[in-house]
């Protein structure tokens, strides 16, 4: 009997690891998925500006944001990542990648390896990214400077580093749909919508996230605890400060960085206007039209602030 | 007894010196949120087409740029050193730990302000001197500046 009871448990230990493995099987963009594109560079530098790749890749503390090297550190409470070099360099950066293992990367989440990249790097974004738009930018990053070196490995404790878990998580907040227009809106919203949900990431740092690092769907951009430490980010929805922002003001602050209280961005938000001012009055207009749009929704209770002096 | 007046006198005086300087705070902060106002309800909504340009307006906002790049360079005594400010935004302890790139900074925004305001006489020279100055603004406070937890 005994013998029999252990069997069963060894049985259903494998099936689970067997589930466990089925599940988190990374996910790959085949090379013949792709049909023949003919690069548009200028498309691939929109991309490239509102996707923000510069914030976390260029090289810290150095004017070039060209320079695609990484290295900058970016804490969680899951320990601190490292932005890896994304320049064309064949060693150290992507030189040697296929397109389809770029697009793999970005819409997946996935490496050339074939594991799973942590979510730091914020695929659960750029997944509803057109391939078409990640084409281009693949296209465009290949026009810059091959930048030498690697950056320094994730300081990420057990058990959050063992890649194979990022597949459970995955399985939780990525439903891998690349974004859907809204046939009753005009196409300037739904060309903020898509700019701000994919490729800008706008709620990978205004949003609230759970324990296991997943954003809370219902408080999307309703603002949160910064996710790299002290700190607020704001909502971003029709109930916090924007509720009192014109839609010009919201595409004047995301191209100049100037609040219409005559403030400035502050904290990582200055390194996202950088991005954010060039792109074009059209697209800026469509995130403000559709930010503008957003219900108001209350974000978690900000802890009262600790008294001054 | 003399001791303990002593004491208690030295005590007094510190705490006075500590409001005072929490007032000081106080001050600067007013300053750049007057500053902040030039720009964001005299200028910027020009700019932006919700008011019409006024010249007099402009030149009164220009006028309180020039101010507080006057004022700024001592605004940040040794004595307020890790003093936090009411509100979102708190000085840097890089100001006291980097006088000459904070100097450097304040030079660079009077500098700003004094070339545009040779340039800025209608709505386009206006539109394409705001942001010089904005950035101005902008690059200081991402290194001076801090968000209060």
């Amino acid at each position: 009997m005994l013998r029999r009871i252990l069997l069963a448990m060894a049985l259903a230990g494998i099936a689970g690891l067997g589930v466990f493995w089925w599940l988190t099987i990374p996910a790959v963009v085949a090379p013949a998925s792709l049909a023949p594109h003919t690069p548009n560079l200028a498309n691939g530098l929109v991309a490239f500006n509102a996707g923000g790749c510069a914030s976390c890749h260029a090289v810290p503390n150095q004017p070039d944001r060209l320079k695609l090297g990484g290295g900058l550190a970016m804490p969680s409470p899951f320990g601190t990542f490292y932005a890896p070099n994304i320049s064309p360099d064949p060693n150290d950066g992507i030189g040697r990648w296929t397109e389809a293992e770029f697009v793999t990367a970005v819409l997946k989440g996935t490496s050339p390896q074939g594991a799973h990249y942590f979510p730091s790097f914020p695929y659960a974004s750029y997944q509803h990214a057109t391939v078409a738009d990640v084409r281009d930018l693949f296209a465009y990053l290949k026009t810059l400077a091959p930048v030498r070196g690697k950056a320094r490995d994730h300081d990420v404790p057990f058990p959050f580093n063992i890649r194979r878990n990022v597949g459970v998580w995955k399985w939780l907040f990525v439903d891998g749909k690349p974004y859907a227009p809204d046939a009753a809106r005009s196409a300037s919203w739904n060309r903020g919508a898509y700019l701000v949900n994919g490729l800008g990431h706008c709620a990978e740092c205004h949003s609230p996230r759970n324990f296991l690092g997943g954003i809370v769907a219902a408080q999307r951009l309703a603002g949160g605890p910064n996710p790299e430490g002290e700190g607020w980010v704001p909502n971003i929805t029709q109930k916090g400060t924007l509720a009192g922002w014109s839609v010009k003001d919201i595409a004047y602050f995301l191209e100049t960085g100037q609040t219409p209280e005559g403030d400035t961005a502050g904290g990582s938000m200055a390194r996202v206007i950088r991005n954010t001012s060039q792109l074009s009055a059209e697209d800026l207009a469509g995130m403000a039209e559709y930010l503008k749009s957003l219900p108001p929704i209350e974000g978690p209770p900000r802890p009262k602030r600790a008294k001054s002096g | 007894m003399k001791r303990i007046l002593v004491v208690a006198g030295a005590l007094l005086l510190s705490v006075g010196v500590g409001i005072a300087q929490q007032d000081k705070v106080k001050q600067d902060q007013d300053v750049m949120k007057a500053t902040g106002r030039a720009m964001g309800a005299v200028l910027s909504p020009m700019v932006k087409g919700e008011k019409p340009y006024d010249q007099a307006a402009v030149d009164q906002a220009l006028k309180q740029f020039e101010d507080t790049a006057k004022r700024l360079p001592t605004m940040f005594p040794e004595s307020t050193k890790g003093l936090k400010a009411e509100g979102d935004f708190s000085a840097s302890p890089k100001i006291w730990e980097d006088k000459a790139g904070f100097a450097a900074k304040i030079a660079s925004f009077a500098k700003a302000v004094t070339e545009t305001k040779a340039k800025i006489k209608d709505l386009d020279s206006l539109k394409a001197n705001v942001p010089v100055i904005g950035k101005e603004c902008s690059s200081c406070h991402e290194t001076y500046r801090v968000k209060n937890s």
